[in-house]
């Protein structure tokens, strides 16, 4: 009897929490969304792309700690609107897609900011793993959802950059990221 | 030295331009010779990054010196030289004057087009003419170096006319453009 009321209990704060708790799943629309980057040589910044990448978003405003997304993106598409630089970014010393193809990002936590939601998670890179926070914004729309934001890393705490792009002389070691996904419902 | 060019000598503002403009294109030449070759790397990025710095100090110096020379009559050639002669010299001054914009100009668009923004020696980085794209940046490549053939060639022919002038015609057409140093009638 005590067993079952124990149960019983448990059954209903599980209900209870999944029910406060309930996050929307998302993928992002891969031809609509875009994933940015910036980076610095000799002084001024450049911007390129990453074409194929998949993003896996589950997120509710009210449910953040059951919030999470899964970003994995393809190195080799990298496109930086030129090709000698996006093959010096493909070889060894900068991605190594050879070794590396594909990047990973994984979100632990998550928190409510003045401008919208900030998220911290584990980015691999180059096979280093390391925490990279993010500010973005979430706006639900009727067909889905939009999700945009931005972040700040190193590249060279993930050893991006070796050989002739370890200096920060030329090319400046902060690259930024932005995003702008279009998210659609899993069905 | 009066600040001014008078009817027989070139005034020290006239002088400035001629000189740090001549310095700056031998470098030019110098910088653009070594990286032209080079793979992309931090040497190719590092020369090529002030071979766009000074071509940009060119490009406003080019603006100042025409709007001096349009407010500062030139001295004139002497009357001796013959109208072939005299028209000679114009079209190569004109000349000149062309290529101190054409020569920037190209090569700022050209940065633009390989989506390598220029920066002024790190301290502000221009705006990029038109959008990245890989067909205009080999067109305006071949230009660049086409111009620059042209700016040696010119370049060549104004030494050897200043020297002929100098000691074959014995007039004051080289010592007039010299610092320290009188003008005086030679002949």
């Amino acid at each position: 009897m005590k067993r079952s009321f124990a149960a019983l209990c448990a059954g209903i704060f599980l209900a209870a929490a999944a029910a406060a708790g309930g996050v929307a799943g998302y993928t992002a629309d891969a031809q609509k969304s875009r994933l940015e980057f910036a980076g610095v040589q000799a002084g001024a910044e450049f911007k390129g792309v990453f074409h194929k990448f998949t993003a896996a978003v589950e997120f509710a405003p009210d449910a953040l700690a059951s919030s999470h997304f899964e970003v994995q993106i393809d190195m080799n598409s990298v496109d930086s609107m030129d090709k000698d630089r996006d093959s010096t970014m493909r070889g060894p010393d900068v991605f190594d897609v050879a070794h590396a193809p594909t990047a990973h990002y994984v979100t632990k936590s998550f928190a409510k900011t003045a401008g919208g939601f900030s998220a911290v998670g584990a980015l691999t890179l180059r096979g280093v793993t390391k925490d990279v926070p993010i500010d973005f914004q979430f706006s639900p729309g009727p067909a889905g959802a939009t999700l945009a934001g931005s972040a700040k890393l190193k590249r060279l705490d993930f050893g991006v950059g070796r050989g002739d792009w370890k200096s920060t002389e030329w090319v400046e070691d902060a690259v930024k990221i932005s995003f702008s996904l279009v998210l659609k419902p899993t069905t | 030295m009066p600040n001014q060019s008078s009817p027989n000598r070139y005034g020290a503002v006239a002088q400035g331009f001629h000189w740090l403009i001549a310095a700056l294109i031998v470098t030019q030449f110098t910088l653009g010779w070594l990286a032209d070759d080079l793979p992309l790397g931090a040497h190719k990025l590092a020369l090529l990054a002030r071979h766009k710095s000074f071509g940009m100090t060119v490009l406003m110096l080019a603006v100042l010196r025409l709007l001096w020379r349009l407010f500062n009559r030139p001295p004139q050639l002497p009357s001796g030289m013959s109208k072939n002669g005299m028209l000679l010299a114009r079209a190569t001054h004109i000349a000149f004057y062309v290529l101190l914009f054409a020569m920037p100009l190209t090569g700022w668009t050209m940065s633009s087009a390989k989506n390598y923004p220029v920066s002024w020696f790190g301290r502000f980085t221009w705006p990029n003419l038109i959008s990245p794209n890989e067909h205009a940046f080999e067109l305006l490549r071949s230009t660049h170096h086409l111009l620059s053939d042209a700016l040696f060639a010119i370049a060549i022919l104004h030494i050897f006319a200043a020297l002929k002038h100098h000691f074959w015609n014995k007039d004051d057409v080289l010592v007039r453009m010299l610092p320290f140093t009188k003008s005086e009638k030679r002949s």
